[in-house]
């Protein structure tokens, strides 16, 4: 990693990174307390519902014993109208009301002896198996009401309702089927208040737990911040002592070696011209040029060891010296770079190690006779950068996984990523590679 | 003697009573009967009919001028006991009434009033016809 990038990367890090992870806890905690209070609401809502029908069920059976049995007359069984309008007077007053919203009283015939509705009572309507069994063995049942039947015709104004049925006997000791019709909204209600009692419970719970264990999660996350900024400052300690190394060693290569071989090579090339002797000059020059090349060899080797000053010596000068062995070696390269004084110094440098990973990836595995670098700007005096590095080699396909050992385009895409730009690779096997970089200046 | 000029006096204040009731004309167009009459003896009755959602509201009154008299009384419809008690009269009047809601058949209702003083055995009947379509004709004014 360059040391110039490493400003840039430390300000990314510097962020307080443990929002994050107690920000995502708090999120998925709400979340599953929602889907636990969802779940568990449907579940205290359908038990709550089974214990409002068996409410219901208590209802009628006290009401059953308690009012209707002791007040059934002699002669209702048998049609007497005196005595429907007794017992009328007693169910009206008694047992209607409240959640109880219509009553019927029915023999084994299917007949209906007494309703609150009186265009019901006399009626005949067919009686369902459940209901037959109560009539013959007893018990208190209690289903949702089909509106749609005859027998509920004068029920339908009364909207959803939950009918529930008994058997109570006559005076005269014919067993009857006594029905009564609660509303289901009243149900439905009854459940809520229920499951009301159980929802601070259930919900409240879970957002406690949430709640008290949100400071725990911060402390642990500000932990582990803190660790990581520890062994980031390591690492970047590491790199800055590469780095001053790295400086020092190309410093000295170039104020002796270089200057030595630069020297070797004017002096050569200084006697080539004084000398008189074709041939001797020949071998001179000859010289001179090796040892130029080796020069311009070294050069490119200290570009690799030390980056240049991007925004003293130019990117166009840093790229011309990275891609001089691969002119060297007979790629024919072209290099079209703008002028980047303008450009902020971590993108230029984002340009140059993207530049120097994908020139030195298209040299050691492309192995490409043609290579083109090129830098330009899209809108001016903002807009983008793009760097695109092309090459005829070898290609690759990209959708094959990465050799763990091949970590450079991926630190590549981190960095990338660090300073909010975008990195496209196209590549196919045989028809070389595209790199594309595009970063948006500010 | 005293039984045939009973039964004679009966009679007679039967077919008085019929004749007054047969003189009032019912409430034609709505649901509601009145029927009054005279009993036996001196006293008058009343009988209200009104259907009231799904219900008839069945008004009985004896009027006997005299304070204090136990009276046992019955409500009739199509012919069964659908209310009975005992009253006394009070007041000025020497009255009392009593009211009762019965069931509104499909059909038409025959409704009864009876009362019947315990001291005097002097006896009070009204009858009322109530269709759902209200009083109809002399059908409605037959007793």
């Amino acid at each position: 990693m360059s040391s110039r990038l490493l400003p840039t990367a430390r300000a990314a890090s510097t962020r307080p990174s443990w929002h994050r992870p107690v920000l995502q806890y708090v999120a998925a905690g709400l979340i599953a307390a929602t889907l636990v209070a969802y779940a568990t609401g449907g579940l205290s809502r359908r038990a709550a519902q089974e214990e409002a029908v068996l409410d219901a069920k208590a209802t009628t059976d006290l009401l059953a014993r308690s009012v209707i049995q002791p007040a059934l007359p002699r002669g209702l069984v048998g049609g007497n109208q005196g005595a429907r309008d007794r017992f009328d007077r007693i169910s009206q007053s008694r047992a209607m009301g409240g959640p109880v919203m219509r009553v019927k009283l029915w023999d084994v015939e299917g007949t209906v002896l007494y309703s609150d509705v009186p265009q019901l009572i006399g009626r005949d309507f067919e009686l369902g198996g459940d209901e037959l069994a109560v009539l013959e063995m007893g018990g208190t049942e209690a289903e949702r009401s089909d509106l749609s039947k005859d027998e509920n015709v004068f029920d339908r104004p009364l909207g959803d309702v939950v009918e529930v049925y008994t058997q109570v006997r006559s005076p005269e000791g014919d067993p009857l089927l006594f029905e009564v019709y609660f509303s289901a909204a009243d149900v439905t209600s009854r459940a809520d208040e229920v499951f009301g009692a159980f929802r601070p419970i259930s919900v409240g719970g879970l957002l406690l737990f949430l709640g008290m264990s949100v400071p725990l999660v911060w402390l642990l996350a500000r932990r582990l911040d803190t660790a990581a900024t520890e062994r980031e400052g390591l690492l970047l300690a590491a790199v800055e002592a590469s780095d001053v190394e790295r400086r020092r060693v190309a410093r000295d290569l170039h104020d002796g070696v270089v200057q030595d071989l630069a020297g070797t090579a004017f002096a050569l090339a200084a006697s080539s011209r004084s000398t008189s002797e074709p041939d001797l000059s020949h071998r001179l020059e000859t010289l001179a040029g090796r040892v130029r090349q080796s020069l311009r060899t070294l050069r490119s080797l200290l570009v690799e060891i030390y980056p240049p000053d991007l925004h003293t010596a130019g990117l166009a000068a840093a790229l011309d010296d990275l891609v001089a062995p691969a002119s060297t070696a007979g790629v024919r390269v072209e290099l079209d770079v703008i002028d980047t004084q303008h450009i902020p110094e971590e993108v230029v440098s984002l340009l140059w190690r993207t530049a120097q990973e994908a020139i030195r990836n298209a040299l050691r595995h492309g192995r490409p006779q043609h290579l083109q670098v090129c830098v330009r700007q899209q809108g001016v005096p903002s807009g983008t950068v793009v760097l695109e590095v092309v090459d005829d080699g070898a290609g690759f396909d990209p959708d094959q996984p990465v050799p763990a050992q091949h970590f450079g385009l991926r630190s590549l895409r981190d960095l990338v990523r660090v300073v909010g730009g975008r990195l496209h690779v196209h590549s196919v096997p045989g028809e070389g590679t595209r790199l594309t970089l595009e970063v948006s200046l500010p | 003697m005293n039984t045939t000029r009973r039964a004679v006096a009966a009679a007679a204040a039967t077919i008085l009573s019929v004749t007054v009731v047969t003189a009032l004309p019912a409430q034609a167009g709505d649901r509601e009967v009145r029927r009054e009459g005279s009993c036996s003896g001196s006293a008058d009755w009343k009988l209200k009919a009104k259907s009231d959602d799904g219900r008839i509201e069945v008004e009985g009154e004896v009027d006997s001028n005299v304070n204090g008299q136990k009276w046992k009384w019955r409500i009739l419809h199509d012919g069964s006991v659908s209310a009975r008690g005992t009253a006394k009269t009070t007041g000025p009047s020497g009255s009392f009434d009593r009211t009762r809601r019965v069931l509104n058949s499909s059909g038409t209702d025959r409704i009864g009033w009876r009362a019947r003083n315990v001291a005097s055995g002097q006896t009070c009947k009204g009858n009322a016809l109530l269709s759902r379509c209200g009083p109809r004709g002399p059908a409605d004014l037959a007793h």
